[in-house]
């Protein structure tokens, strides 16, 4: 015995109950209200297709909405409620819909979003109380999902006879096998009718499977189909609702299999006639799941309607259980179900059911074109069989029209995928057409829609089957129509005047059933969706609590504040101590390429657009990189180590798009090079020194004198080998100091110990921004942001004359060099307000932006407002007055547009 | 998610490679400017066979022209580049 | 069949050997100075002193004491320290291959990927080089900055094998 709960009172069920067949033990039918006329609904069925015994489950994060209740397996504790009512299950003020229902037929939605805004705004809040599903938790799901690849020979989908059999099949044959089944046991239509072949077979097939070396996944549905036999299963490894065992509660698999071995069976159809989504009406197999699987009979006097022989097998269990079947209807004529012992009415089909407080009380029928009614408080009703193409179909696949069944059954795929089983042979049955009032008879039972709102579709226009789907939401629900297409399609197909199978077919596609949100994230469901890159230095800097910038995937300091200094007061500190003393700070996300061999120099000429041949030995310079269409795309410093040897760095958000280009360049455009360019960002951690005292600072930790500004050399600091780049990006004296990343520590601290004894600082990302627009230097992602070339960034001056390089082709479009384009220019605030980063450069309010602000900053010393940008024809216009305005942030600063740099414009700071 | 037989490794996910673009949109280090305006520019987007060049990146991180249909996702043929390589 | 432990190893001198031009020669002097064979794609080979492992195809992943390559190399090839960026990390015991297909999508429970085979994958958006030592240890060599949250990610994972 186990305990559950529904709608707070607390109900016990016996093991291997589904919650519905524990409901229907414990007397319950009116289980849930339909998603628009929120009509009584109980269950329909007894597997993955049930639209109407939606429930939610759970508490809490582990919350579950929507859950069907013939899909979730009963544990101890579990906690069950019903959905869209209000105030209770029985009583529900939302029912008057079902009485206004003209208000919101076929179209309605599509009506109001295609009316007038005003028509919206009325009705959503209405619609929004009233129309809907359980509601999404709120609090965040405290459980992991677990995401796994597996390959195979064979994947069977499927564990009834069919897919036991083909599975058995192949893993004797020595294939990897891989064998799933949505349900918590094998056996599938063996279960319903254990009469035809026993458990014992079941089992000792599946002992065969996995003795053999086959895998056996049960609980887990096959919801994707993708390319290259890519098949995509879920897995329950809790209940919904259930505290997990080790945290995961259900596993995400990615197979890819040789061959897919579809054996998904089949779904009984119900039939459209009036009131036919009363509780009490239940499809005809999904009885006879109840009675065997579960022994739970769900009705004492039975009425069966039916077009075919599978649902004389439900009549006798009803019988063997005690149940008295009181009528079946069958729509085929005589003989028919003569010699079954039963009451058969031959050409009988349901014209309506009459109920009270929620229950079936009656079924009325035309029996050969005369009404009867019978009482009965069960319905059992199966109106053929529609094979579960999805996989088939969301494979690429095409289907034939089974005329004897009724049914579409896979045909061709361009997948190594087949069908067996009763996926590809489904039972004979007798052709029906509803002769019911249209009104009520439901053909979605979720989305509420009937075959009247199909029928207005129709006489509103609606004409292909895509249209009609989308107009009166018909297959659109959590369902995917799983029990309703083929009943739309039919009568589609008698409005047009055509036969079912040429009325077209809407797309299947994932997932089969529905899939949690958490399950696709995986891993990355809980923090950042991505990983932190950390820097070799982390804890080093996570010492010193500094604040964290985000830079690409990078963390990275932006400041150390001291007590209690905020980030604007700390990185002006930071920064004044560069200016006046010495700062260090870590540079080792920056993107750094060793590039060796005869033909290094050359290579590098490809990529960069600068000279690099013309280095000596020990010697540095700046360098920028273009796309193929001229454009600047990132820019760094190149450096020669030795004779065939060079270092070139670039910027850190550019490190991986620079890394596929430098390959791109090697492998694809210059095979033929003598040249091994390799990544060596992560290799080397850097740290640079920069100040008026950078050079003393140097001096003691290497003991000799510093390389002068743009050398190079190679040193040891604290024991460990470095390389020493005499490069500034502050505009002051300054050093990066490259040391292979795992002995970084021990080069941090020596070099620390020095910058603090010659009363430096620490700075971070906010202070060297500050530095770098004083000074003038261009970051990539601002200044340089795609659409500059180097004229615009006045670096023309150092393109390599004799060309070759990527993007010189693209870079003499004539359009390139004609005025108008935007240039590179510095602003200086004159009205005393701080220039707003991203504002745009007008003349005056109101007219077209010339340009906009790049990066605004302050001068480091002396103070005052002053910016980067970018300006039609800037470099003519030194001088003029403009206006930076952001209206999205209410700011604005009268500017002089001046020369793009504020500081020791000679550059004689970085000469000794 | 495609399965794509790299010309070094085998058979290998999707996931590891990158489609970086198509053969023809490929600039000649000595293009003339008209070239690089037309390759750049104006070329073909086939509704079916077209010659992509992908990277195994989180692979072996070689390149190769991959044969694909575009509609089916058919790889029709796949093509090693690069320099000569030890068996 | 799920039982794995993951272990930092300590620092190693990690080259990248590359050779752009006569490969062959090139083998032929490797062979004759190391005693073993430049493995071939997907393959390792070495001793005790200096395991190489095929990294790309004109790529090895030297690890140990490189100094007797520099002088079979002459112009056809160079040797680049790559080692301060790469984090080696064990998966010993049985469950490895169970583990690696935890958020993979490479098939490492395969038979055919046995001792002294390698392969360069992404796992849960971690690119990882792997290679087999035995039947019950792989090695993965991964990027440093990414290293901690795929150790993170490995240790999670490894609790909920069995499932």
């Amino acid at each position: 015995m186990i305990n559950f709960s529904f709608d707070g009172k607390n109900y016990t069920a016996q093991k291997g109950d589904t919650l519905a067949a524990a409901l229907l033990r414990n007397g319950i039918g009116l289980v849930g209200r339909s998603f628009k006329y929120h009509r009584p609904r109980g269950i329909m069925t007894a597997g993955v297709e049930e639209p109407n015994a939606l429930v939610t489950i759970g508490e809490g994060g582990r919350t579950e909405p929507n859950t069907r209740a013939t899909d979730v397996f009963v544990y101890e504790g579990l906690v069950a409620k019903s959905q869209n009512r209000w105030p209770n299950l029985s009583f529900d003020i939302g029912a008057v819909f079902g009485l206004a229902a003209p208000v919101i037929s076929a179209g309605f939605y599509y009506k109001t979003f295609f009316g007038s805004a005003k028509r919206w705004m009325f009705y959503e809040h209405f619609i929004r109380r009233a129309a809907g599903l359980g509601n999404a938790p709120t609090e965040t799901d405290p459980d992991r999902f677990s995401q796994r690849a597996a390959f195979c020979d064979v994947l069977v989908v499927g564990a009834g006879p069919a897919g036991l059999s083909a599975a058995l099949e192949a893993v004797e044959a020595g294939k990897r096998v891989i064998l799933v089944e949505q349900d918590n046991i094998l056996g599938s239509s063996l279960i319903r009718d254990p009469q035809e072949l026993d458990g014992a077979w079941v089992e000792a097939t599946a002992e065969r499977i996995r003795a053999a070396g086959g895998r056996i996944l049960t609980r887990t549905t096959a919801s994707g189909y993708w390319e290259h036999d890519l098949v995509t299963l879920t897995q329950r490894i809790a209940e919904p609702g259930q505290i997990p065992l080790q945290g995961v509660a259900q596993r995400l698999w990615h197979i890819r299999a040789a061959k897919v071995i579809l054996a998904t069976g089949s779904i009984e159809r119900p039939m459209a006639f009036a009131h036919n989504d009363r509780p009490g009406v239940m499809l005809s197999q999904a009885v006879r799941t109840y009675v065997h699987r579960f022994g739970v009979v769900p009705g004492k006097r039975v009425v069966i309607a039916t077009n075919n022989d599978d649902a004389y097998k439900t009549a006798h269990a009803l019988q063997a259980a005690g149940a008295e079947v009181v009528a079946i209807l069958d729509a085929r004529p005589a003989p028919a179900g003569a010699d079954s012992g039963l009451p058969v009415h031959n050409n009988a089909v349901p014209l309506s059911t009459e109920g009270a407080r929620h229950c079936l009380k009656s079924v009325t029928a035309l029996v050969d074109g005369q009404a009867q009614s019978w009482h009965a408080d069960l319905l059992a009703v199966s109106g053929g069989f529609t094979p579960v193409v999805h996989l088939h179909m969301q494979a690429g696949g095409t289907l034939d029209w089974n005329d004897a069944a009724q049914a579409f059954v896979p045909a061709i795929s361009r997948q190594n995928v087949t069908t067996i089983g009763g996926a590809a042979d489904p039972k004979p049955v007798f052709k029906m057409v509803p002769v019911s009032k249209p009104k009520k008879s439901f053909i979605d039972f979720q989305n509420d829609v009937t075959l009247s709102d199909v029928d207005l579709a129709w006489a509103e226009g609606y004409r292909s089957v895509e249209h009609l789907k989308r107009y009166t939401t018909l297959g659109m629900a959590t369902d995917q129509g799983k029990l309703s297409n083929m009943a739309a399609l039919g009568r589609l197909a008698e409005k047009q005047g055509v036969a079912i199978h040429e009325a077209g077919l809407t797309t299947f596609r994932p997932p089969y059933t529905p899939v949690t949100m958490g399950l696709l994230a995986g891993a990355g469901a809980k923090d950042a969706g991505a990983h932190v890159r950390r820097l070799a230095l982390y804890d080093v800097h996570a010492a010193k609590n500094p604040i964290w910038q985000p830079l690409g995937y990078w963390f990275r300091p932006r400041a150390y504040p001291a007590g209690s200094e905020t980030l604007a007061q700390a990185a002006l500190r930071e920064a004044k101590a560069v200016r006046s003393t010495v700062g260090m700070t870590d540079v080792s996300t920056l993107a750094k390429f060793e590039v060796s061999g005869p033909d290094a120099a050359a290579f590098l000429e490809i990529i960069c657009a600068t000279t690099v041949n013309k280095l000596a030995v020990g010697r540095g310079r700046y360098t920028f990189m273009l796309r193929e269409d001229g454009f600047v795309f990132d820019d760094g410093t190149v450096w020669r180590l030795e004779e065939n040897r060079y270092l070139l760095t670039s910027s850190t958000g550019g490190a991986d798009r620079m890394a596929t280009h430098i390959s791109y360049v090697r492998q694809y455009l210059c095979p033929h090079l003598r040249v091994s360019a390799v990544n060596v960002q992560e290799h080397y951690a850097g740290i640079a020194v920069a100040g008026p005292k950078a050079k003393v600072a140097l001096s003691a930790l290497i003991g000799e004198e510093p390389p002068r500004h743009m050398s190079t050399v190679p040193a040891v600091i604290a024991g460990v080998p470095v390389i020493i780049l005499a490069a500034s990006y502050s505009g002051e004296r300054a050093f990066e100091i490259y040391v292979e990343a795992s002995h970084a520590g021990a080069v941090w601290a020596a070099c620390e110990t020095e910058v603090m004894e010659q009363d430096g600082a620490l700075y971070g990302l906010e202070a060297m921004e500050f530095l770098r627009i004083e000074k003038g230097h261009l970051v990539v992602g601002g200044e340089v942001d795609g659409r500059m070339t180097p004229h615009d960034l006045a670096l023309d001056k150092m393109l390599n004359k004799t060309g070759g390089y990527v993007g010189a082709s693209g870079l003499s479009r004539p359009a390139l060099s004609e005025t108008g384009r935007r240039q590179l220019v510095g602003l200086e605030a004159i009205d005393g307000n701080n220039i707003p980063e991203g504002a745009m450069l007008v003349t005056h309010e109101g007219v077209s932006p010339q340009g906009h602000v790049s990066a605004a900053a302050f001068r480091i010393i002396e103070g005052g407002s002053i910016a980067l940008g970018q300006l039609t024809d800037g470099f003519a216009r030194h001088g003029e007055e403009l206006i930076a305005t952001s209206p999205t942030r209410g700011q604005k600063a009268r500017v002089r547009v001046v020369a793009p740099h504020f500081y020791d414009t000679a550059g004689e700071r970085y000469r000794d | 998610m495609m399965q794509i037989t790299c010309p070094h490794c085998g058979p290998r996910a999707q996931a590891e490679f990158v489609y970086e673009r198509t053969v023809d949109s490929v600039v000649a280090l000595d293009a003339s400017p008209e070239d690089a305006m037309r390759t750049l520019f104006t070329r073909d987007n086939p509704r079916g066979v077209d010659d992509e060049i992908w990277r195994h990146t989180y692979g072996c991180r070689a390149w190769m022209v991959v044969t694909r249909h575009r509609v089916t996702n058919e790889i029709s043929a796949i093509r090693a580049v690069g320099p000569e390589v030890l068996p | 069949m799920t039982d794995v432990t993951i272990t930092l190893l300590p620092a190693s001198p990690l080259h990248a050997l590359e050779i752009w031009s006569n490969p062959a020669s090139v083998a032929k002097r490797f062979k004759a100075a190391c005693g073993f064979a430049l493995p071939a794609t997907g393959c390792s080979d070495g001793n005790d002193k200096l395991r190489v492992i095929r990294y790309e195809p004109t790529v090895w992943l030297v690890e140990g004491d490189a100094s007797a390559l520099s002088g079979i190399l002459w112009d056809d090839g160079a040797l680049t320290a790559i080692g301060g960026g790469i984090v080696r990390i064990r998966l010993s015991g049985d469950g490895w291959r169970t583990l690696l297909m935890e958020g993979g999508v490479f098939d490492a429970e395969s038979p055919s990927f046995a001792a002294g085979c390698s392969a360069a994958t992404i796992i849960d958006h971690v690119n990882v080089r792997l290679h087999v030592v035995d039947d019950d240890i792989c090695d993965a060599y991964v990027p440093l900055s990414y290293s901690e949250a795929i150790i993170h990610f490995w240790k999670t994972a490894a609790l909920s094998l069995a499932l």
